[in-house]
């Protein structure tokens, strides 16, 4: 696939305070821990060596670890992601970069035709992470800026995580590399050099499975994941409610009880994603509050997602394509006010 | 015209020429007894036999030492033999048994044993073309003097996975060996509508620069001896091999397929003078094994289907409350 030349937007000028990492960081410090602690656990991808990844996630790891352990691939994703199957089958821990989540499409049939169904109909676990640089606010256009989870949400044997804090991109991290099942790991592009808190202890690991809440709160519930967490959480420090955040973490499969939970406290909802508004988690979503929610539902389950279309690349484009802080503080409005 | 018998090749011992032909026809009698049971209406599903092909299947996985590993398709029976399943373990498959190695999951030909080595088939073509070749990164990354090995058809070679993975394995040169099952047809396609040059070991070591070379597929004792000798360069470190057996399917791509397209003649012709079993069976008499000996030996390989049979009929079937157990190896939700 071709690389685009994408910088992923930097935090406001100045140095991160001590103790603090970026989520970018928190990802590359889960693979370095991981690898020191287990040498099952080897990279394999495009340009992820000499070059540090695309987006220098893996800057630095060739040269702790060797060529062994960090591999620079040919172009081939299906290849190398059914390579990994392979590497997994015999015990290894192996962790694929794909230079962009959507390339995915490339290892569409590894994922879901061998990956998924090994374990199911051979108890032969597959223990691969794919991690998946995702989303869009990056200028990325339609190839580089797409939210492809929805694809691979509801497939059977999958596990899917979106991690939308820096503790979360550790800890989900060194989760999947431990989990015995295929994790598909999508971490977003625009967090990479935007978010930063403490630095995670090597010890700190985000249970697969489990949502979070990220902000509780009476009047509504927003459930989402990934970079609708920090977008969730600037609406909420403006809208005239108490709303409480669900920050999924995993999103398949999905956390049924932690929804239901809140939406019963609180009886309003909204679903935001980036990914495109029939695809994505939303779908899973909002057909459980339908089936086990309705009786607690003050107002019909609101959805704030981007059009059916790919990610477009003019600025004027994808700003408006993308869910804002402002445009889900409009959505919650619209919610209170049902 | 009389059968052809297999060359001579001294190469191969009294031992493993022995245990070819208990391969071969055990292939040969499980297959014609379980295609028997579907016209009776005893199996679901279908069925998928290697007719024509087992002395593929069973040269190529005799030639696999006890740690080395391997990923069938569904004209391998023989290999799941020479790999340890048993005649009970394939029919509890085809009979979709609670205790089959797919827990009634999946069916036919689609098992494996991945605890002893054995993937279970992927009907992708060319999916475990790239899987092998990361099973034996892992043997090359850990110094293991292990092998991985997997069969593709004429059909794999339009798929891009193919290339993916034959370019991995040779640009990491890992102790991969690839056996072609050239049967001339994949389904109804035959070869030339696949693909324009049918040379496919030209294509492998011209393309991939994969030394590869060409085999009689219906001669057990020269697949045996080529690719014992394909795994073993690539244990001992020269990298990806390859070998192409040409051979025919002699029946059609299933149990329902009549196999119309076939030209009329050319599988008589074929069944004739190479059928494999025959051959090999040729060959052990020119060796001076006595027709006797011979008839025990196919006596043998019945009764141990015959055994296989009866207790996988009496195998529980599987109980659909347990449809959604171990999709996950850890589930995230208990």
């Amino acid at each position: 696939m071709s690389t685009g030349h994408l910088e992923a937007p930097s935090a406001p000028a100045g140095a991160t305070p001590a103790g603090e990492i970026t989520y970018l960081e928190a990802i590359r410090a889960a693979l370095q821990d991981a690898m020191r602690e287990d040498d099952r656990v080897f990279l394999l991808g495009e340009d992820i060596g000499v070059f540090g990844g695309a987006f220098g996630v893996t800057a630095g790891l060739l040269d702790e670890f060797g060529e062994a352990r960090v591999m620079d691939t040919p172009i081939s994703e299906e290849g190398f992601v059914g390579a990994a199957i392979g590497a997994a089958w015999m015990g290894e821990r192996p962790v694929v970069e794909l230079q962009f989540a959507d390339f995915i499409t490339c290892a569409f049939d590894p994922i879901v035709t061998v990956a998924a169904k090994t374990h199911w109909r051979s108890g032969q676990a597959i223990p691969i992470t794919i991690r998946c640089p995702t989303g869009g606010g990056v200028r990325g256009g339609p190839f580089h800026a797409g939210s492809p989870e929805g694809w691979f949400v509801g497939t059977a044997g999958l596990k899917i995580v979106c991690p939308g804090t820096v503790s979360d991109a550790y800890g989900l991290l060194r989760a999947a590399i431990e989990d015995p099942d295929p994790v598909l790991y999508f971490e977003h592009k625009r967090l990479y050099r935007t978010l930063r808190a403490a630095q995670p202890s090597p010890e700190h690991r985000t249970p697969i499975g489990p949502a979070a809440i990220a902000r509780a709160g009476t009047d509504a519930t927003v459930v989402t994941y990934g970079s609708g967490v920090t977008t969730a959480l600037a609406a909420a420090e403006r809208v005239d409610a108490d709303v409480e955040i669900v920050d999924l973490r995993t999103i398949w499969p999905l956390d049924e009880e932690t929804i239901l939970a809140s939406v019963e406290k609180t009886s309003r909802v909204l679903v935001l994603q980036e990914a495109s508004r029939s695809t994505g988690a939303a779908g899973a979503i909002l057909s459980l509050l339908a089936r086990r929610s309705f009786e607690h539902l003050d107002a019909p389950p609101a959805l704030h997602a981007p059009p059916d279309t790919p990610v477009p690349f003019a600025p004027e484009l994808e700003d408006a394509y993308m869910p804002s802080a402002a445009s889900t503080l409009a959505a919650l409005d619209r919610l209170l006010a049902y | 015209m009389p059968i052809e018998p297999c060359a001579e090749a001294p190469s191969v011992g009294s031992a493993e020429r022995l245990e070819l032909f208990r391969l071969v026809l055990l292939q040969r009698l499980f297959e014609d007894r379980v295609m028997a049971l579907y016209r009776q209406g005893r199996v679901p599903g279908s069925v998928y036999t290697g007719r024509g092909q087992e002395a593929v299947a069973a040269g190529a996985g005799l030639a696999l030492g006890p740690d080395d590993v391997v990923a069938p398709l569904n004209r391998e029976l023989a290999c799941h033999f020479a790999r340890g399943a048993t005649t009970a373990d394939v029919f509890r498959n085809f009979f979709g048994k609670a205790t089959s190695p797919t827990f009634g999951r999946d069916g036919n030909m689609h098992f494996g044993a991945p605890e002893r080595g054995v993937f279970p088939l992927v009907s992708m073509l060319g999916d475990l073309v790239p899987l092998v070749t990361g099973a034996a990164l892992a043997f090359k990354r850990r110094g293991q003097r292990r092998v991985a090995l997997t069969f593709l058809g004429e059909g794999a070679f339009s798929v891009g996975d193919t290339h993916e993975g034959l370019n991995l394995a040779a640009v990491w040169q890992v102790p991969v060996v690839f056996v072609i099952q050239a049967n001339r047809y994949s389904y109804s396609t035959p070869v030339a509508r696949q693909m324009v040059n049918t040379n496919i070991a030209q294509r492998i070591y011209g393309g991939w620069s994969i030394p590869a070379e060409r085999v009689d597929g219906t001669d057990a004792l020269a697949v045996f001896d080529t690719v014992r000798a394909a795994v073993e360069r690539a244990r001992n470190g020269n990298g990806p091999q390859a070998v192409e057996a040409l051979s025919v399917r002699m029946d059609g791509h299933a149990a329902h397929d009549d196999s119309r397209y076939v030209p009329a003649g050319m599988r008589e012709e074929f069944a004739e003078r190479f059928d494999p079993v025959d051959r090999l069976a040729a060959r052990l008499s020119l060796d001076g094994l006595d027709t006797e000996t011979i008839d025990e030996l196919r006596a043998a390989a019945a009764a141990e289907i015959a055994t296989g049979l009866a207790e996988a009929e009496q195998a529980p079937v599987p109980d659909p409350e347990t449809i959604e157990h171990g999709v996950y190896a850890a589930p995230p939700f208990g």
